[in-house]
Formats: structure tokens, C-alpha cells, sequence
């Protein structure tokens, strides 16, 4: 049995697309064939399982019984790979709460596969966290994702700046979530579906919906820059499944 | 079942019979099937409208929901060709668009056949929009115009291979009487009763180009 890997998405900034990038981890998983759960710490009303409702349980992180249902099925859960989407303000205190009931520890020793998505908003509030979520990852992948939804410049014009923020962690990896199209972005948010399923023209049930293709293009041409990120970091490898299988976009 | 074309009239460049080209093509459509949608993308000098209203609608592809009106429309299946005369201010925002969101692609899968009817002129950013158009478009759908009244007989050299289609030169005069609002080529031929005269032959000739056209398309495919 593969070794079970979490993947934790969060910032303490809210409004940097959290959820977003989850919902691409997903569909990403889902088109590699790789078995993944996920847990939405949007308690009581979860975004990430509005999209995908039957591999997302609601959880509320700070609650020992909803702490146990996550990390205490690792090793007996079918699929083996775990996205937990953090809500916001909720990154710092839940890494504490993972290194307090010793899985960072059994991260670092190897027992666990570990990476943080560590999303990234325009201000340089949302640019400290980096230091303080850098204290936690010991043992972990550590990926700053960089989220273009903004048209944020991420302060590049000001190397110094820059450079005291991006080049401070010595194992972090950048990431890249380009900006997708505000229509195309709101048109998937109003049909509730996963990104793939919004590409292949179908509505939750799987029943044929009827999406604007100009829109659809969009999305497809944004997803196919996300993933091939994944691609770039070697995700499936790192969770343990082997290279990125050739896939298609969704379209049929 | 049979395919839909789309032609889209396109050069990045302002004044080489871009619109002259879509008001003959949309006139032979409309004689040879009945209909026609014509779609005109010059938001700043709407001009084939003023020519075929009753068959023309305007198009804006600045926005997001312009490129969804339009492209939505067009990309079906209903046996009504259409024309896309594209403005030289619009041409590299709907090329990109069209390559972003996979335009040539979902048209074969959606039985469209989508045609880019481009107005070769000798200037830089004409070679080199053709040079993307190379790239973007499945072999056989771009076909390169040699509007005589512009290149003067002159192709250039790197827009000289692949599909081409000849428009003759017409004497000024001739431009001049074309030009009016109110012309209409299929109109001319059938009211102008002496068939020899020049117009008359440019008109059939160009006629008889598009349906070549039509069937070098029938023929190419699969």
C-alpha cells in the first residue's frame, strides 16, 4: 500500500483562492487516476464540498473528534492521498495542532508524505506568513503558490523585497496559478461542478449541460497551465503514484 | 450530414478589401443557400452592415461576454454559413482568443469548418500575422487572399504557399460604382443584361472562385 500523503491548502489571508487551488488538486488527482479524499474546514458550510460533494467531508480542524477522522484513517482510508483545504486565519494554528499530536514528526521521519500549499495574497501581510509557516515545515514539501487572481505583481519590481520574502526559505518552491477569466471563473462558481467537469459540458449529475463554449476554452487553457505546474513539481511522484499519466483536459 | 462553413475576412491591416470581400461572399451565400448571417467585428467603422443590413449583425469582441455572443453563435452546426468580417483593430485579440480557447478543435467536433480568408499584403505585420495563422490553423483552412487592387500582382513570396483565391483588379471607376451603399452584386447580375460587360465577368468570376472554394472544402475532408 502506498504511503499516505497530505496535502494541506491554506493562508492565513483570506480571499487568496484557497479553494481554487483544492478544486484544481482534485481534478488534477482525478485525471491521474490517483484515489483522494478531502476536508473542508469551512465549518458548517464547506465551498470545496459544494464542488465536489462526494470526496469532501466537512470538518471543523480545531475539534479533537474531527482531528482523529483525518489524520487517524491515514493509514486505513482507501485512497491514500488527503487534501485538506484550510480556511483562512486557520493555517498557522492547524499546522501548531499537527505538530502538537506528533504528525509532523512522523512526517520527518518519513512515515507520512507531507506538502504544504501555502497560497499567497498581493500584500505583504499575506507575504510574512511565509516566515511564520516556515517554522512548521521540517519534513514537509513546502510550495508558496503564487495566485495571479489578482493581477498582483508579488513586489518582482522590487527585487529587495522580493528576494526577503521568496529566497528567506531554502526548501520552499514557487508555484504559479495564472488568472483565469472573471466570467469563466463566476460561470463554474454559479454551475457548482468541478473544473473538469465545466470543460467536458456537464452539469453535477454527469447530465449534458449547455456552457458557453468561449467559456468552457477558457477554463481548459487555464486548467492545462495549472497542471502542467503540478507537472513541473512532479505531484504524482511525490504523493506517491508513480509520473503523470497522459491525460486529456476533460473534453470528450 | 453536411458541415457548416464559418469564413472569417481578417488581415491586421486597414484598407485591403477585407469588407468588399465579405460583401461578395455573403451576397454568393445568400443566392446560392437562401441565408446568410454576417457578422461585422469594426465596432469603430461598422461598414459591411451599411452594405447588407438585413443579414448583418455587429459583434464586439473587446469583452468577454461580446467574445460569448459571438463565437457561441457561430460555432454551430445549423446548415447557415457564416461571415466574420473582422477589423483590423480586432485581429489579434480574436486570433488569441480563438487559440485559447481551442476554436479549431470543438469547430471539427462540432461539424463547423471554420475558413480564414486572409488579405495577404507585403508589409511586416502582415507576414508575420500570416506566420501565426500558418501555426494556428488545421492545414487547408487558411486560404490567403490576392486582392490584385492591393498587392498589384505582387504575392508575397512567404505568404505564396497553400490554398490562394484571386480577386481581380477592377478599374477605379468600377471600385467607385461598387462602393455605393446601395450596390448589390447580385442585384447588378441580374439587372445588367449585357453579360459581357467587366463588372459582370468580375462578379462571375469571383462567384465561380467561391465555389471552388466550397468544393476544394467538400473534397478535403476526411
Amino acid at each position: 500500500m502506498a504511503k499516505p500523503a497530505v496535502i494541506v491548502v491554506g493562508a492565513d489571508k483570506g480571499g487568496v483562492g484557497k479553494t481554487t487551488v483544492s478544486r484544481t488538486l482534485l481534478d488534477y488527482f482525478s485525471a491521474n487516476n490517483v484515489p483522494t479524499r478531502a476536508f473542508d474546514t469551512e465549518s458548517p458550510r464547506g465551498t470545496l464540498k459544494r464542488f465536489h460533494p462526494d470526496a469532501t467531508e466537512i470538518v471543523d480542524m480545531t475539534a479533537t473528534a474531527d482531528q482523529m477522522k483525518i489524520f487517524d484513517t491515514l493509514n486505513t482510508a482507501a485512497p491514500s492521498v488527503t487534501v485538506i483545504d484550510v480556511r483562512a486565519g486557520l493555517l498557522s494554528p492547524s499546522l501548531a495542532a499537527l505538530r502538537d499530536i506528533g504528525f509532523l514528526d512522523a512526517a520527518k521521519s518519513g512515515q507520512i508524505t507531507f506538502a504544504v500549499f501555502h497560497i499567497l495574497g498581493p500584500s505583504i501581510a499575506s507575504l510574512d506568513e511565509i516566515a511564520e509557516t516556515a517554522a512548521f515545515m521540517d519534513g514537509a514539501k513546502y510550495f508558496l503558490v503564487k495566485n495571479f487572481i489578482n493581477n498582483t505583481s508579488f513586489f518582482e519590481w522590487d527585487q529587495a523585497t522580493y528576494n526577503s520574502y521568496f529566497h528567506r526559505i531554502k526548501d520552499a518552491t514557487e508555484l504559479t496559478i495564472p488568472k483565469l477569466n472573471e466570467m469563466a471563473f463566476e460561470q463554474v462558481e454559479v454551475s457548482s461542478v468541478p473544473f473538469l467537469k465545466f470543460v467536458a459540458n456537464k452539469g453535477p449529475n454527469d447530465d449534458a449541460a449547455n456552457y458557453s463554449f468561449v467559456l468552457r476554452g477558457y477554463v481548459r487553457h487555464w486548467l492545462a497551465n495549472v497542471w502542467s505546474e503540478y507537472d513541473r513539481i512532479k505531484l504524482t511522484e511525490i504523493v506517491g503514484s508513480g509520473k503523470a499519466a497522459a491525460r486529456s483536459s476533460g473534453e470528450k | 450530414m453536411h458541415r457548416t462553413p464559418i469564413y472569417v475576412i481578417c488581415s491586421p491591416r486597414p484598407q485591403v478589401g477585407r469588407t468588399l470581400l465579405a460583401r461578395l461572399l455573403s451576397e454568393f451565400l445568400l443566392l446560392k443557400n437562401g441565408a446568410v448571417s454576417a457578422f461585422d467585428v469594426n465596432l469603430k467603422e461598422p461598414s459591411l452592415l451599411d452594405y447588407l443590413p438585413k443579414v448583418t449583425e455587429t459583434a464586439d469582441i473587446d469583452t468577454t461576454f461580446g467574445k460569448m455572443a459571438l463565437m457561441d453563435r457561430v460555432i454551430v452546426n445549423d446548415g447557415i454559413s457564416k461571415v466574420v468580417d473582422l477589423g483590423f483593430h480586432a485581429f489579434d485579440e480574436f486570433f488569441t482568443m480563438t487559440d485559447e480557447i481551442g476554436f479549431f478543435k470543438e469547430a471539427a467536433r462540432r461539424g463547423v469548418t471554420p475558413v480564414i480568408l486572409f488579405m495577404a499584403d507585403s508589409d511586416r505585420v502582415s507576414l508575420r500575422a500570416h506566420a501565426m495563422l500558418r501555426d494556428q490553423a488545421p492545414r487547408g483552412l487558411l486560404v490567403t487572399v490576392d486582392n490584385e487592387f492591393v498587392l498589384r500582382g505582387e504575392m508575397p513570396e512567404a505568404c505564396a504557399g497553400g490554398r490562394t483565391l484571386r480577386i481581380a483588379a477592377l478599374p477605379v471607376f468600377l471600385k467607385t460604382y461598387i462602393d455605393r451603399l446601395n450596390f448589390s452584386f447580385t442585384g447588378y447580375l441580374r439587372a445588367e443584361k449585357d453579360s459581357s460587360t467587366e463588372l459582370h465577368q468580375w462578379i462571375r468570376d469571383n462567384y465561380f472562385s467561391f465555389r471552388e472554394l466550397e468544393l476544394s472544402l467538400i473534397l478535403q475532408r476526411p
